[in-house]
């Protein structure tokens, strides 16, 4: 797909080949989580890498999701009579569907893209070549480690973004605004449940998104074209096609989850 | 070698600490978690008809305060009683054994709870003692059915007579609408339709023939039951010798109340200073 321009019928064939080649992929990452149990330090190196360094971006985020969300709650809810729902309304959404999805996206254009160019790069100068004949598994040491911290990091992240929304929600609601302090709580504890929306909601949406950001940044730098334009094309791709997935598995995970 | 790569490890262990503290607050502060108290409780035990929406875990009040938690809801086997069990705060022990439970609903569309009222009995309930006297639930359908007092269309076996009645607006009234007399429905409205040379709209009653000695000067007039309920014909009877018979024509009528001519008329009658303006409303309700 890469190579050629694709017709009209091959656009069809060509992304179910990647999706094909990117599933064999996944089940080749897999296999290679035991090996890389002696890579732990790569492993940290690389949560401090995609997850702590997009802790700034994630921060600022939430707390100006939370702010938004809120002012534009109020208005409406106003209409209503209803602003001591806001806080709950702000909840409720944030940790269904803005936090999960907005951090997987924040996610896939902060860390996913420095993964693909990363791998990409090593590819393009012969570095994981280089691996394979000092008879280092790039799988086990590049991808696996990679691969397992935005796992791990997604969901840390998401839970930052979503404390953040609400506090940026209740920084406007109630500092601002003027929404009773006790409701704007109360109403809130009132609504949300653990299980359905902290643990489905937060936890398991961030945790599918995290893989699938990652095994696309990471299948993306492996299937790179050894060329500087081959690099800029898969991190290109690599934001499109996490994005896509994104919010395709979003509504998949939700009619499930639900 | 080690020394950046220690570094990392610190600020890795920050960032995962931060995560999960981020985690454990939103499990703790911002959700249905909070409001568990797991306080010490002892047990009551209280018998409904019906509980209605009740959910575990759904908040026992008195006076509207707090003071526990439903724990489980079953059905007695073999009988048609829930049996809820409730965890109570040990702080609040002297509840008189004549209390009464009941089945309430936060506001109009809220979530269900239990509210105890107090009795006058000295001798307090024992822990995992039972509340002998229960209210169920409400039923919505059941309240607005005694509300809008709708029992139904009244059975016509012994037949109907037909009356007419002329209105310039009938709102929402449409055929097989109740006609009530009192508030109990005497009959049906037949049809509804314009008349092409009055411009009103004439309104046929089909009335049960049981009910054969309504004066003749009665009036009849299109109302709503309730707020938002549909709309009906009530007759108000009058103080004629002489009977509607059939194919009679009432002369008294009284419109349909639109909402808005309502609101109007209210706002501007309230309103201090204003002269009255009940004139101008009726010729704007006439034109409607």
């Amino acid at each position: 797909m890469s190579r050629q321009r694709p017709a009209s019928s091959g656009l069809v064939a060509g992304t179910l080949t990647q999706i094909g080649a990117c599933g064999l992929f996944l089940l080749t990452l897999l296999a290679g989580i035991p090996r890389s149990g002696r890579y732990l330090r790569e492993t940290i190196r690389q949560i401090w890498f995609v997850g702590a360094m997009s802790l700034t971006i994630i921060m600022v985020c939430g707390l100006f999701v939370g702010m938004v969300l809120m002012l534009q709650l109020y208005h409406v809810l106003s209409i209503f009579g209803g602003t001591s729902a806001g806080g709950m309304v702000v909840a409720l959404s944030v940790y269904r569907e803005l936090g999960p999805v907005v951090t997987a996206l924040l996610f896939a254009g902060r860390a996913g893209t420095s993964i693909t160019a990363e791998i990409g790069l090593m590819r393009a100068t012969d570095q994981i070549a280089a691996m394979e004949m000092m008879a280092v598994d790039p799988i086990a040491y590049v991808a696996t480690p990679r691969f397992l911290a935005g796992v791990i990091a997604m969901p840390l992240l998401c839970c930052v973004f979503c404390g953040l929304a609400i506090f940026g929600g209740h920084l406007v609601g109630v500092t601002w605004l003027g929404i009773d302090n006790g409701t704007f709580w109360s109403n809130m504890t009132a609504q949300v449940d653990l299980r359905t929306d902290i643990v489905n909601g937060v936890l398991l949406k961030s945790l599918a998104f995290g893989a699938v950001v990652t095994l696309i940044a990471v299948y993306q730098g492996f299937a790179t074209a050894a060329t500087s334009e081959g690099v800029a094309r898969a991190t290109t791709r690599t934001v499109v096609a996490s994005s896509i997935a994104i919010l395709a598995l979003d509504f998949v995970l939700t009619a499930f989850l639900m | 070698m080690s020394q950046p790569r220690s570094s990392y490890a610190l600020g890795t262990g920050l960032f995962i600490v931060l995560g999960f503290a981020a985690l454990a607050y939103l499990a703790t502060q911002t959700s249905s978690i909070a409001n568990v108290h797991q306080g010490d409780t002892y047990a009551l035990e209280a018998r409904f008809a019906n509980i209605g929406q009740l959910k575990e875990r759904a908040p026992v009040k008195i006076a509207g305060v707090r003071i526990g938690q439903v724990q489980s809801i079953a059905l007695i086997p073999g009988s048609d009683v829930a049996d809820v069990k409730l965890a109570i705060d040990r702080k609040y022990q002297d509840i008189p054994r004549d209390s009464v439970a009941a089945v309430f609903t936060s506001g109009l569309l809220g979530d269900q709870y239990i509210g105890i009222e107090y009795g006058t009995a000295k001798q307090a309930l024992e822990p995992g003692g039972t509340i002998a006297l229960t209210k169920p639930a409400q039923q919505l359908e059941e309240m607005l059915g005694k509300f809008f007092g709708a029992g139904g269309v009244a059975d016509n076996l012994g037949g109907t007579y037909t009356v007419s009645a002329s209105f310039t607006n009938v709102g929402a009234l449409s055929p097989g609408a109740p006609v009530k007399m009192a508030g109990v429905p005497i009959g049906v409205v037949q049809s509804v339709r314009v008349d092409p040379l009055k411009l009103d709209a004439k309104v046929i009653l089909a009335i049960d023939k049981r009910y054969d000695h309504i004066p003749d000067d009665s009036a009849a007039a299109v109302f709503t039951s309730g707020l938002i309920g549909t709309q009906y014909v009530a007759i108000q009877p009058g103080g004629s010798p002489d009977m509607l018979v059939q194919g009679d024509e009432m002369i008294l009528t009284q419109s349909a109340m639109q909402l808005e001519d309502l609101i109007g008329k209210f706002l501007v009658n309230g309103a201090p200073g204003e002269k009255p303006a009940t004139g101008a409303g009726k010729t704007g309700s006439r034109q409607h």
